[in-house]
């Protein structure tokens, strides 16, 4: 690994972990715009849906990746840095399509009898950046800081509804003395589906978390068809879509994407995914990809 | 990414991951003995120096030699003074040996060494480094053999003949080497701490041979390749093997101490038609920290390369993901370890379908995740 590689991602490091630090996001970004997908939901409730803004920034998210290098490399004044949350506009239509799955999710939650509020743009950011890069100091520091912000919201229960965020939480679980309830939407769920489609799994769902089974039963019983094939689906082998290396190698990560999408469309050319950064690495070479938000109800 | 390694890597996991896959359902013992394995190989961890004397003593009672090596330096000097002046050795396939960099300084001095595994001596000829632990040479293509084959051994080889015959004149070449060898140089899959036995698995039969043609037999290994005992030893060759799509092996050689026969009036004599030395050289080389660092389930991996073909970083970067010899998943735990090298850590994703298949069910992702904070901290 070279060092400006390495350089590159501990500059990176810091300009994330001071940003969370100070805002709860990752990068300046406008929590009220990313937050206006309901209007519908109560703020004070002790069980909330936690989106950690994963579906609405995934938009973005290859945009500031491409700009991470840039900034740390002229060291970018902080007042300047800010300025990117306007420049960095999510395109309309992707925004739209990220606001309807989460709220199908919330539905979904209604439908079961869930009862939970929302905390709008107050919602902090997971800090699972920080975890899936090796920023494990950081990252219990920063949980640490979203524990008490958590306690001071006297917030007991967590539904989260990405596998980035479940994992971080869960983790923190693990690290740190963060004893609030974290459980992941589609464990509270039971839904109806169709059509017939080839599983991307998330890792971090269905080996990381060991939700594997439980996901494929849950989709059984919906209606909707699975093509399953031991080299491409099965928890042994089944692999990642490219996405984490990104802040490594855009190049490598989209080249990975690239050879899953070709593996994928082998076994059925309607792909569903259950991560919205699966769905970005994987778009721009599956036509038929689906979140599962998007094909339950 | 390189067409051909994408190639090589496709060929190989359809040729393997279905295998082991059958291997375990037909034989659902393996997972069970690997549970308790794993059992065994943590309580030699958590009692480190105990089964180091006891492999010394066991060792000793059999006849052999025993050396404890603290790193790599002091390893090759306990081999040069074994071999002195002996200038024919053969070697069979170890990462350990790579690891201390062992047919590097030999051939520095001037010995003719010769890699006797078919994968291993390609990588020789080829200048090279190993792309998997257990199948070095799964990055040649047929074609890329035949032309190292013709270059470097029998210009009558080309890309039309057969694997058959490249494997043949292979053999040809090493039956002259194995004739004239002095010191058979080999690594260890287990070491039984109670018999002080060495037990090394092969299909190929060349380490059969190592171990007894020569007059003196070297063993190199971690400390993290002690086992209890002679059955655990056992147990580690077979899900070893099982794993790594072999089952079952075609040969597993124990070897407890020189070689002896007490076939007139009972009376142990040593030695007999094998060795006449047999030394066990144990060597550190950064486990005995591990053991206390937050690594320590790393070590319990025993290099079955299993992992590497459920690695997407693996399928992709090659033997760049890791540090040769030690590459794949596991290799990033074991250059941590040995070399302190954590830096390509930064290419894994953490997919976690190591993990799934590890039969020491080391949780391959989160060791990672602590080898790339070491890196960036």
């Amino acid at each position: 690994m070279d060092n400006d590689t390495v350089n590159r991602i501990s500059k990176m490091k810091k300009m994330i972990f001071n940003n969370l630090m100070e805002s709860y996001t990752p990068f300046p970004m406008d929590k009220k715009y990313y937050s206006s997908w309901t209007d519908k939901l109560p703020k004070n409730k002790d069980t909330i849906i936690y989106t950690s803004y994963m579906y609405q920034i995934s938009v973005v998210l290859k945009r500031y990746e491409k700009l991470f290098p840039k900034i740390s490399n002229i060291n970018m004044p902080k007042r300047l840095m800010n300025i990117s949350k306007f420049l960095i506009k999510p395109d309309e239509k992707e925004l739209k399509r990220s606001f309807s799955i989460i709220n199908n999710i919330s539905n979904l939650l209604n439908k079961n009898n869930i009862d939970f509020g929302y905390l709008y743009d107050e919602e902090p950011y997971s800090g699972a950046i920080l975890l899936e890069s090796g920023f494990l100091s950081e990252f219990k520091e920063y949980g640490n800081k979203l524990y008490e912000f958590f306690k001071n919201k006297n917030i007991k229960k967590i539904i989260t509804i990405d596998p980035h965020t479940t994992n971080a939480l869960k983790r923190l679980k693990k690290l740190i003395n963060f004893d609030i309830d974290v459980k992941n939407y589609i464990e509270l769920i039971n839904f109806n589906g169709s059509g017939e489609y080839v599983i991307h799994d998330s890792c971090l769902y269905s080996r990381a978390m060991g939700m594997y089974d439980t996901i494929r039963n849950k989709i059984n019983n919906s209606g909707i068809k699975i093509d399953e094939d031991y080299l491409t689906t099965s928890r042994d082998m089944g692999t990642c879509c490219g996405g984490p290396l990104s802040l490594v190698s855009a190049n490598d990560s989209d080249e990975i994407a690239k050879l899953r999408s070709e593996q994928l469309l082998k076994i059925n050319e309607n792909v569903l995914v259950m991560c919205p950064l699966c769905y970005q690495n994987l778009s721009p070479y599956v036509d038929n990809i689906k979140d599962l938000a998007e094909v339950v109800s | 990414m390189n067409y051909e390694w994408n190639v090589s890597i496709n060929k190989a996991i359809l040729n393997n991951a279905p295998k082991v896959n059958k291997i375990l359902e037909e034989n659902p013992y393996i997972r069970e003995t690997a549970k308790e394995l794993r059992n065994k190989k943590l309580d030699v961890l958590d009692n480190i120096d105990f089964y180091i004397n006891k492999t010394e003593e066991s060792v000793k009672k059999t006849g052999g030699n025993f050396h404890f090596a603290k790193d790599s330096n002091e390893a090759m000097e306990i081999v040069k003074n074994i071999i002195k002046d002996k200038k024919n050795i053969v070697l069979s396939k170890s990462n350990v040996l790579y690891e201390i960099k062992l047919r590097d300084e030999l051939s520095k001095l001037g010995k003719d060494v010769w890699e006797t595994d078919l994968g291993e001596y390609l990588v020789q000829i080829n200048n090279d480094m190993p792309s998997h632990l257990i199948a070095p040479a799964i990055h040649l293509s047929k074609e890329k053999v035949s032309e190292l084959l013709n270059k470097n051994l029998d210009k009558t080889i080309n890309e039309n003949t057969s694997v058959e015959d490249m494997v043949r004149a292979v053999r040809k070449f090493l039956m002259e080497k194995y004739l004239g060898s002095e010191v058979g140089i080999t690594g260890a899959n287990a070491i039984a701490s109670d018999t002080g036995s060495v037990l090394l698995i092969e299909n190929e039969g060349n380490i059969r041979i190592d171990t007894v043609l020569p007059e003196i037999h070297i063993a190199i290994t971690g400390i993290d390749k002690i086992v209890p005992t002679l059955k655990d030893a056992f147990n580690e060759v077979i899900v070893q093997a099982s794993y790594a799509g072999f089952y079952p092996p075609t040969y597993i050689n124990v070897t407890s101490g020189p070689s002896a026969t007490g076939d007139i009036e009972l009376k142990k004599v040593s030695p007999a038609t094998g060795p006449k030395e047999f030394h066990l050289i144990l060597i550190d080389n950064g486990r005995k920290e591990a053991i206390n660092s937050d690594l320590k389930e790393s070590l319990l991996c025993i290099r079955c390369g299993r992992c590497y073909f459920s690695c997407p970083a693996y399928k992709y970067y090659g033997k760049d993901f890791g540090d040769p010899p030690y590459t794949g998943p596991t290799g990033i735990m074991w250059s941590a370890i040995t070399a302190k090298k954590y830096d390509k850590s930064l290419l894994c994703m953490h997919s976690g379908g190591c993990r799934e298949v590890c039969p020491m069910d080391i949780n391959i992702p989160e060791e990672i995740e602590r080898i790339k904070f070491m890196e960036l901290k």
